[in-house]
């Protein structure tokens, strides 16, 4: 069992609340840049704008950068730091659905990587975009967040069944 | 307009923003990560809905809707999501870009169905773009077929946009 930087008893009642206030501080940020992570692939491969393609790549930097140096003062909130090296290098961390294969979580992420990529663009921003111009008063984007509100009760109704009994039947 | 206000809107913005959520994310969990799994979970746009809208629902009406652990054990679901909207709404009324725009039939049902697939797409790959960078922070090589995927996904997206706008649509 992982031991974080509080107890168990005090993690339990805080985690809405550091969520919440981290999530002020993102979706503030987020509105005054227009931060978009599929919009700064976008940008790139269109125009070669790399404004946004910076704060992408930025964010993975800083996020192994701060995974390093708290995993060095408190390794026992960052078990299995860095992942590739604990756990092989195909082991994917969890997130996805359980008990499949090395290599069906690779397929899955290729394909669940380009069809967010496709919809992405054609809806003209990814999901915390979405949110961002919801909040700036866009209706079509509180649409796309009520699609994504149904979507998540749908995909464990449907979509999670479906696809782990077909990954499965393929031996995967 | 300050001095903090144009570094922001500047090209350097999105790396500011980018900072704060890779160190956010490293916060969050060595604050949250008690309460139960996953790693690299500070942020995702994608998963922090799924926790609030199942979580939520398992709570009004006794389902058992897919969750991660995190938010299956605290006293309420992540609440990522919410402030994202709080925060979104605070600096669009101080900037005066606060405009409620409204949509079209067409565009309600694209957009919602892209909202209901999107959803589908990316709990398929556990993670949104954000955490998709996360777990790549966290050295999950996995992760970057993902990234690759995305890349991939927009650059065939922009090709079919393209060609239509050829074929005189």
């Amino acid at each position: 069992m992982a031991a974080g930087w509080i107890s168990m008893e005090l993690s339990l009642i805080l985690v809405p609340f550091i969520t919440l206030v981290s999530g002020c501080i993102i979706g503030y940020f987020a509105q005054k840049t227009g931060f978009c992570a599929i919009g700064g692939f976008r940008d790139y491969i269109m125009f070669r704008h790399t404004r946004l393609l910076n704060g992408f790549i930025a964010m993975i930097i800083s996020a192994a950068v701060a995974f390093f140096i708290f995993n060095m003062i408190t390794p026992m909130a960052f078990e299995n730091f860095p992942w590739m090296m604990t756990k092989g290098l195909l082991s994917a961390v969890p997130g996805a659905p359980a008990d499949l294969s090395q290599v069906a979580y690779i397929i899955l992420a290729l394909i669940g990587g380009v069809g967010m990529g496709v919809i992405g663009v054609y809806v003209g921003g990814c999901p915390l975009r979405q949110f961002v111009m919801t909040a700036e008063g866009s209706m079509k984007s509180l649409w796309f967040v009520i699609g994504m509100v149904v979507g998540s009760v749908i995909f464990y109704l449907v979509t999670s069944g479906f696809v782990v009994g077909l990954m499965k039947s393929m031996g995967l | 307009m300050n001095e903090g206000e144009n570094i922001l809107e500047s090209s350097k913005g999105p790396i500011v923003l980018g900072i704060i959520i890779g160190v956010l994310a490293a916060i969050i969990q060595g604050l949250t990560i008690s309460a139960g799994g996953p790693e690299a979970y500070g942020f995702c746009a994608l998963c922090h809905t799924r926790d609030l809208v199942n979580g939520i629902l398992n709570i009004l009406l006794g389902t058992n809707l897919g969750l991660a652990a995190l938010s299956k054990t605290a006293i309420l679901p992540v609440l990522t999501m919410i402030g994202v909207l709080i925060g979104g709404v605070i600096a669009a009324k101080m900037s005066r870009e606060f405009r409620i725009k409204h949509a079209q039939i067409k565009d309600i049902l694209v957009y919602f169905i892209g909202g209901v697939l999107l959803m589908q797409f990316g709990l398929l790959f556990g993670a949104c773009p954000y955490r998709a960078a996360l777990r790549v922070g966290y050295g999950d090589f996995v992760a970057v077929f993902g990234i690759i995927g995305i890349l991939a996904g927009v650059w065939l997206a922009l090709i079919m946009i393209t060609r239509s706008f050829k074929g005189g649509n």
